[in-house]
């Protein structure tokens, strides 16, 4: 077993597909040969039979033995020669046996006929008991012959059986047949072996060429080549399925793979901007400009902000770890009625002096984590203010919809053009839209909206129209 | 602030949209005897170009109006041959053959070192032949080779410690101008040195008996504040 595992795939099934082929080759080669031995028997004895069987009918009127009712069923030596020696030929000898076994006549005259076999005691019984055509095979001086007893009986299916015909007839003839038929088999056998196994051999080698390719493919992956992809040479086959899956998977791991790297460069790219003004104003300080009041003021207040930008990023960078994992989503019931009258508190600093209104909506309890709630509502709240003229209302509101509530934002803003809609969800995207009041952007507020409304199961989805406003509207699932 | 050596002022136009990166861009080169105009966009920085003339421009390359690149081209497409400097973010650097291409003269990535924008600009302007780099300061008698690092008064050599040649050096360059003794301890001993600022008294008074500077002081004490260098001819 253990020598077994240690074979490669090409060997195991190599060597199995061997073992079967000349496992089923052998076992084919024998049953024909066997059939034609029978097929040459079944001939043999049934040209004896029809020989013997005219002879005997002949013989039997002849010698007024026909008769049912003759009470004197007897052999003689007289007529028992003249049957068997009507019954021998060149190559077949026939002897008469009474009842009890003893022969009573041969009829091997000439020296060319062959030898009669001494008669078989078991075949004997079989042949007096009523069995027609007892055939069997048996020798004389060494050669194979063909032995087949015909009980004698005054008419067909007769009971009274007065004598054993023994017909016997040399079988050399077929031997040779055979053997030569046997060796042209063999050379076959041997022929179809090395064919086939040769053959199959090869096509084990080139199916696993393919598999071959896969792993080179796989190497070359585990090595951070992830634009590799495994040739597909027959599409139909197992093979093929599997590189073609194979390839599919890779697409999935290169673009997952890609977005992560834009991911990584554009927040470096974000990080960047607040890091340089951070290190610039530093430096000019350093070299002197904090001698001078007012620029130590102006360039301190800009760091301030700076500062500010950078952990707003970096808080929002941890919000979207966070959500990879479902175990922080926090998940309790929450009547939105209730959880809107205390939201509305906490976020008029954030509206400043403008006119935020919370349109009540029906009863509702939905199942939520209620602090990535309340991101969500400020995420979008801080952009309908960014983007739009002060004196514009910014409203919430919801409604209730089958086995789910639509919480909607919406803003009499700047909108956006169908462009910018199409990349509004992909992180660090900032469209064109001027900001009104507030910070500038870091371009992850949507996409960290969506990533938590889908964290419970919700839809996020925009519409607006330039100049009109915005109108940001999720959905949340039902306690 | 006090004033420069030269009183033709180069002037600089920063285009950059970011307003922390332009304050202390405008601050820090204002402070180096540049003069500058802050643009946010673009088409202002552009219009800008039109009325006056300056002797250099910055110029970010993500601007919200119209890309940095192109408005290389731009400048470049009015045939004007004025010295670009452009700012990038790492991202864009594999775009550096793009901005030579567009026209621009060098390229800073951000952040960048304050030091070595000063060094873009200096190169940059004695390239295209706007100043002519002086290879040895002069006032009162005194002379600094810039480039063999001598120092020598009334013809007679003196020799200088790195620190004191730095601390000369920057007297010389903006003379009048008030240095507290914090500014001195940046500039010529790194904005990493972390000692105390006793050490920069040490320095002036080696540098003065070397100098032979004796009362009144071409290298004076400013009450309460720092040092600062007065050559003859303008004294108090
Ligand atoms: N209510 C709105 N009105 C107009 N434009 C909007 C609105 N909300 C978002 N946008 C546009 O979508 C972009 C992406 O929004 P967001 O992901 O929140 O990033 P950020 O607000 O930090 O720039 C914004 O830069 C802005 O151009
Ligand atoms: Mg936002």
């Amino acid at each position: 077993m253990r020598a077994w595992e240690k074979l490669s795939l090409q060997a195991r099934l190599g060597l199995l597909y061997a073992v079967l082929l000349i496992f089923s080759v052998v076992l084919v080669g024998c049953y024909s040969y066997w059939n034609i031995w029978q097929l040459f028997i079944n001939n043999k004895s049934s040209h004896l039979r029809a020989q013997a069987k005219p002879i005997i009918e002949h013989w039997l009127i002849d010698n007024d033995l026909a008769k049912l009712d003759n009470p004197h069923l007897k052999l003689n030596p007289q007529n028992a020669f003249i049957l068997a020696r009507d019954l021998t030929s060149r190559d077949t000898v026939a002897i008469v046996l009474n009842r009890k076994g003893d022969i009573i006549a041969n009829g091997k005259r000439l020296p060319e006929e062959p030898e009669a076999p001494i008669p078989d005691k078991r075949y004997f019984r079989r042949a007096l008991s009523g069995e027609n055509e007892v055939t069997y095979r048996g020798q004389v001086n060494g050669k194979p012959v063909l032995v087949m007893l015909i009980p004698l009986r005054p008419q067909p299916a007769s009971s009274r059986i007065f004598g054993v015909i023994q017909m016997s007839t040399l079988l050399t003839d077929i031997k040779e047949i055979l053997f030569r038929h046997g060796a042209m088999l063999v050379s076959l056998v041997a022929i179809i072996l090395i064919l086939g196994i040769v053959t199959g051999f090869w096509l084990i080698g080139v199916s696993l060429k393919d598999l071959q390719g896969l792993l080179t493919s796989c190497d070359r992956i585990s090595k951070g080549d992830f634009s590799q992809r495994v040739p597909v040479k027959n599409r139909r086959d197992e093979i093929g399925q599997l590189a073609i899956s194979f390839n599919r998977m890779m697409e999935k791991l290169e673009a997952t793979f890609a977005s992560q790297q834009r991911f990584v460069a554009n927040v470096a790219h974000e990080l960047m901007t607040p890091l340089t003004g951070l290190r610039g104003s530093l430096e000019v300080l350093l070299r002197g400009a904090q001698d001078d009041p007012s620029a130590m003021a102006r360039l301190s207040k800009g760091m301030y902000k700076e500062v500010n930008r950078l952990i707003r990023l970096c808080e929002q960078l941890l919000g979207l770890s966070q959500l990879e994992s479902s175990s922080n989503v926090h998940k309790q019931p929450i009547i939105l009625s209730e959880f809107f009258n205390e939201f509305k508190a906490d976020v008029q600093m954030l509206a400043g002096g403008r006119s935020l209104t919370i349109q009540q909506g029906p009863y509702v309890k939905v199942s939520a984590d209620p602090d990535l709630l309340k991101q969500i509502l400020l995420n979008l709240l801080s952009n309908a203010l960014r983007y739009s003229p002060t004196e514009t209302p910014v409203v919430i509101s919801w409604k209730l919809l089958p086995e789910q509530v639509e919480i909607r934002v919406s803003d009499q803003g700047q909108g956006m053009d169908a462009e910018t809609l199409s990349h509004i969800f992909e992180p660090f995207y900032q469209g064109k839209a001027t900001v009104v009041s507030g910070d500038k952007g870091i371009g992850l507020g949507l996409s960290l909206a969506k990533s938590m409304v889908e964290a419970h199961e919700g839809t996020i989805r925009i519409e607006s129209e330039p100049g009109k406003g915005t109108t940001v509207s999720f959905t949340l699932p039902l306690e | 602030m006090g004033t420069d050596e030269n009183n033709n002022k180069m002037t600089i136009l920063v285009i950059e949209d970011d307003p922390v990166i332009t304050e202390f861009l405008c601050t820090g080169l204002k402070y180096e005897g540049y003069e500058v105009t802050p643009k946010t966009a673009a088409k202002a920085g552009l219009d800008a170009l039109q009325q006056a003339t300056f002797d250099l421009i910055i110029l970010d390359v993500m601007l919200p109006d119209i890309d940095g690149f192109e408005v290389c081209r731009h400048i470049r497409d009015r045939g004007s041959d004025i010295p670009i400097l452009m700012l990038t973010v790492k991202k864009e650097i594999s775009d550096r053959v793009k901005g030579l291409d567009s026209g621009a003269d060098d390229y800073l990535t951000k952040p960048f070192c304050f030091d070595e924008l000063l060094a873009r600009i200096r190169a940059l302007l004695r390239r295209s032949g706007k100043i002519r780099e002086n290879k040895k300061l002069q006032a009162e008698a005194i002379v600094l080779d810039m480039e063999t690092r001598e120092v020598s008064r009334n013809g007679k050599r003196i020799d200088l410690t790195p620190t004191e040649f730095g601390l000369l050096e920057l007297f010389m360059r903006h003379p009048h101008r008030v240095f507290t003794r914090e500014t001195l301890l940046n500039r010529v001993l790194g904005y990493d040195y972390d000692g105390g600022t006793n050490i920069i008294d040490v320095h002036i008074s080696h540098l003065r008996n070397k100098l032979g500077d004796r009362p009144p002081r071409l290298i004076r004490t400013i009450y309460a504040m720092g040092y600062a260098f007065y050559p003859e001819e303008t004294g108090t």
